[in-house]
């Protein structure tokens, strides 16, 4: 008998148009569902009935059922599904309730209303099995990114759901995180669904896929004939597309040299590093959560000063930061972009125009969706025509056709200046750079 | 320490401070609790030192126009209308550098209560009123949480070229920040619903038993704010 049944559900926000059209699916017992599709086709929505949430949090026009764990959504609130679902949301951020890490993943087990001596236990015994133990103490104010994501991992497996809500769960994960969380994921035996934007690792551990547009299903198939559809039909969800014309490297645009960089706390980031980036290629920096990554990439750009060593820079430098929500300070979207260009409106909408958002020109940049936001975002660093142009994490949420896209603008304005790519999307820095230089090692690879 | 006692100490030498009578008492209490701050948060202290630092100038700088006491004038100016002779006296001064220090060892006993106390274990100590409690434990994260935003949007302003300086300039920053955590004050209510949260029947983590230093802190708070109040 299936874990959880979707039968005929459609859906739509208040004020919105159909999220979900028609869906219908089942998930068995120990089963990993994969989710794929492109930015709005639906996946959170999905996963957001299956555990409930659409539509007791979020209202909106409701019909067909969902039933989970024998449970009817219609009927049962979320807070009574918890246990026999669990769901760990895309943004750690958002989803952190108290200030320390141990009480952090007590606090679903003090609702679910467990005998308080087992409690301590099990929240240990979560946070070991996510590798976690040592931050236990911690407040969750000084964790990065990587460490939160893994803190909410265990705060949801510490519930033992029989059903697992991933979205987009690896999006701030280093590829070695992201491969020992989904294992960890799949050892538990828990039946998962799993929501991805970078679907290499999660497509490797399938039992089943589902490809979701427009909010109707378009595939739901078992692994290796959803590999041959997506193949025949979204070939840039499983191969990604090679970009040609490789740029050459001309004059230098900035150069750090041995340098080191500590912060106040006391961490030290990075030491004697080195980069040197030329206009008109395209640099990709990797390494693992906490490599010193952003830090070598907010140095290059002006933004920390280097502690020891030096820095040279030619020209101006333009900075992306990974989440697209600081962009968002002005009332209008040609407004936000115009802020880098002293207010230059027809500058800034020809940016906007540049990255297929002319019509979004006066809305409120917070009206727009995800997918449009992160546009917005690199039209307001890409309109100060910078000669140095610093990328922070670009394909975070990003589906893999619009990541083609980028790399194509990328690669077409390479020659204009220098770009460096901070990113964990090793395939994404395949496609789209000239060199990839890894924290890790401290090697340099040349792309053929 | 537990967070019980400790916020018991902490408020205890801020009632001593507010008891208290002499301006080096003040002044020293002052100084204990700015060590515990720096000490115990590091650079985390700023901001609210920094907070600590203008209100208690503000109101250095402020008092000696508004009070009217003393006969040692130190300084005479004009005579403005519903404030009267702005003159400013020793004693003014004196009392003007008391309540600056006792304003600043009260904020100072706060800024080591947000920056040094495990806020979760201390309101859910309260056996009582556990939706409250939570509400109290949210709102502490936000003081980090708005900070890190802040920071966040300066640096992508900085990224394109937008330097943030000046009143004009932060006051920009009020509205996306606000915006920004009502957007994940709802994020955290779904997650928090999706954990289970306002189901019947929950349950507490079990806190650890008071050690001998926590005894020792409980017994002591009292009898220090009697201390400020008779002999400091």
């Amino acid at each position: 008998m299936a874990l959880a049944r979707v039968d005929h559900l459609s859906f739509a926000y208040p004020g919105g148009g159909a999220a979900l059209q028609d869906v219908s699916l089942a998930v068995e017992p120990g089963e990993l569902v994969v989710l794929l599709g492109p930015s709005g086709s639906g996946k959170s929505t999905l996963l957001r009935a299956l555990a409930g949430l659409v539509p007791h949090f979020h209202g909106g026009r409701f019909s067909g059922s969902v039933e989970v764990a024998g449970m009817d959504t219609r009927v049962r609130r979320p807070a009574e599904l918890a246990g026999a679902v669990a769901t760990l949301f895309q943004d750690p951020e958002d989803q952190v309730v108290m200030t320390r890490v141990e009480n952090e993943v007590a606090f679903g087990l003090e609702n679910l209303g467990l005998p308080p001596a087992e409690i301590p236990a099990r929240a240990s015994a979560a946070l070991a099995a996510v590798g976690a133990t040592h931050l236990a103490g911690r407040a969750v104010a000084e964790l990065s990114g990587g460490e939160l994501q893994r803190v909410c991992l265990a705060a949801t497996l510490a519930l033992e759901p029989r059903l697992l809500l991933l979205d987009e769960p690896t999006s701030q994960l280093d590829p070695e995180a992201a491969r020992a969380l989904l294992d960890l994921a799949r050892r538990s035996g828990i039946a998962v669904v799993c929501s991805e934007q970078r679907p290499a690792l999660p497509l490797e551990r399938a039992d089943r896929v589902v490809f979701l547009d427009g909010g109707r299903v378009l595939l739901d198939a078992p692994r290796e004939r959803a590999l041959e559809w997506l193949r025949a039909e979204r070939p840039a969800w499983t191969e990604p597309r090679s970009v040609h014309g490789r740029g050459s490297a001309r004059e230098l645009a900035c150069r750090v040299a041995d340098m080191s960089f500590a912060y106040p706390n006391g961490h030290v980031a990075l030491e004697h590093q080195s980069l040197e980036l030329r206009r008109g290629e395209i640099v990709a920096l990797v390494g693992a959560n906490g490599s010193g990554k952003t830090t070598l990439a907010k140095v290059a750009a002006g933004l920390l000063e280097s502690q020891g060593g030096s820095v040279v820079r030619h020209g101006r430098a333009g900075y992306l930061s990974q989440d697209p929500g600081r962009y968002l300070v002005a009332e209008r979207a040609d407004e936000e972009v115009a802020l880098g260009v002293g207010g230059n409106l027809e500058r800034a909408r020809t940016a906007l125009a540049a990255v297929g958002l002319a019509a979004a020109a006066d809305r409120h940049p917070r009206d727009l969706s995800s997918g449009e936001r992160e546009r917005l975002a690199l039209a307001a660093v890409a309109v100060i025509e910078p000669d140095l142009l610093v990328l922070d994490e670009p394909t975070r949420g990003v589906d893999p056709e619009r990541k083609a896209e980028l790399a194509d603008r990328l690669r077409r304005e390479a020659p204009r200046r220098a770009t460096l790519v901070v990113t964990h999307d090793l395939v994404f820095a395949a496609a789209v750079a000239d060199r990839v230089v890894s924290l890790d090692e401290s090697s340099e690879a040349r792309v053929a | 320490m537990s967070p019980g006692p400790a916020a018991l100490l902490l408020a205890a030498v801020g009632a001593a401070a507010l008891l208290a009578h002499r301006t080096g008492s003040v002044a020293v209490l002052a100084v204990l609790l700015l060590a515990v701050c720096v000490r115990g948060a590091g650079r985390r202290a700023w901001p609210f030192l920094l907070g600590v630092g203008v209100t208690a100038g503000a109101v250095l700088v402020v008092t000696p126009f508004v009070e009217t006491v003393g006969w040692h004038v130190l300084w005479s100016g004009p005579t403005v209308p519903v404030l009267g002779p702005l003159d400013v006296t020793s004693e003014e001064l004196h009392g003007a550098v008391f309540q600056a220090l006792r304003l600043a060892a009260l904020s100072l006993a706060f800024s080591a209560y947000a920056l040094l106390l495990d806020h979760d274990r201390l309101v859910q100590g309260a056996a009582f009123a556990r939706r409250s409690a939570l509400a109290v434990v949210l709102a502490t994260r936000l003081v980090p949480t708005l900070e890190r935003d802040a920071r966040g949007l300066v640096e992508a302003l900085r990224g394109r070229g937008v330097e943030v300086s000046g009143l004009r300039g932060r006051a920009r920053l009020v509205s996306p920040l606000l915006a920004g955590s009502l957007e994940r004050g709802l994020n955290v209510a779904e997650a928090m619903e999706a954990r289970g949260f306002g189901r019947a029947g929950h349950t507490r983590a079990p806190r650890p038993p008071w050690t001998r230093l926590d005894r020792l802190a409980a017994t002591g708070a009292p009898l220090l704010a009697l201390v400020g109040a008779l002999w400091l």
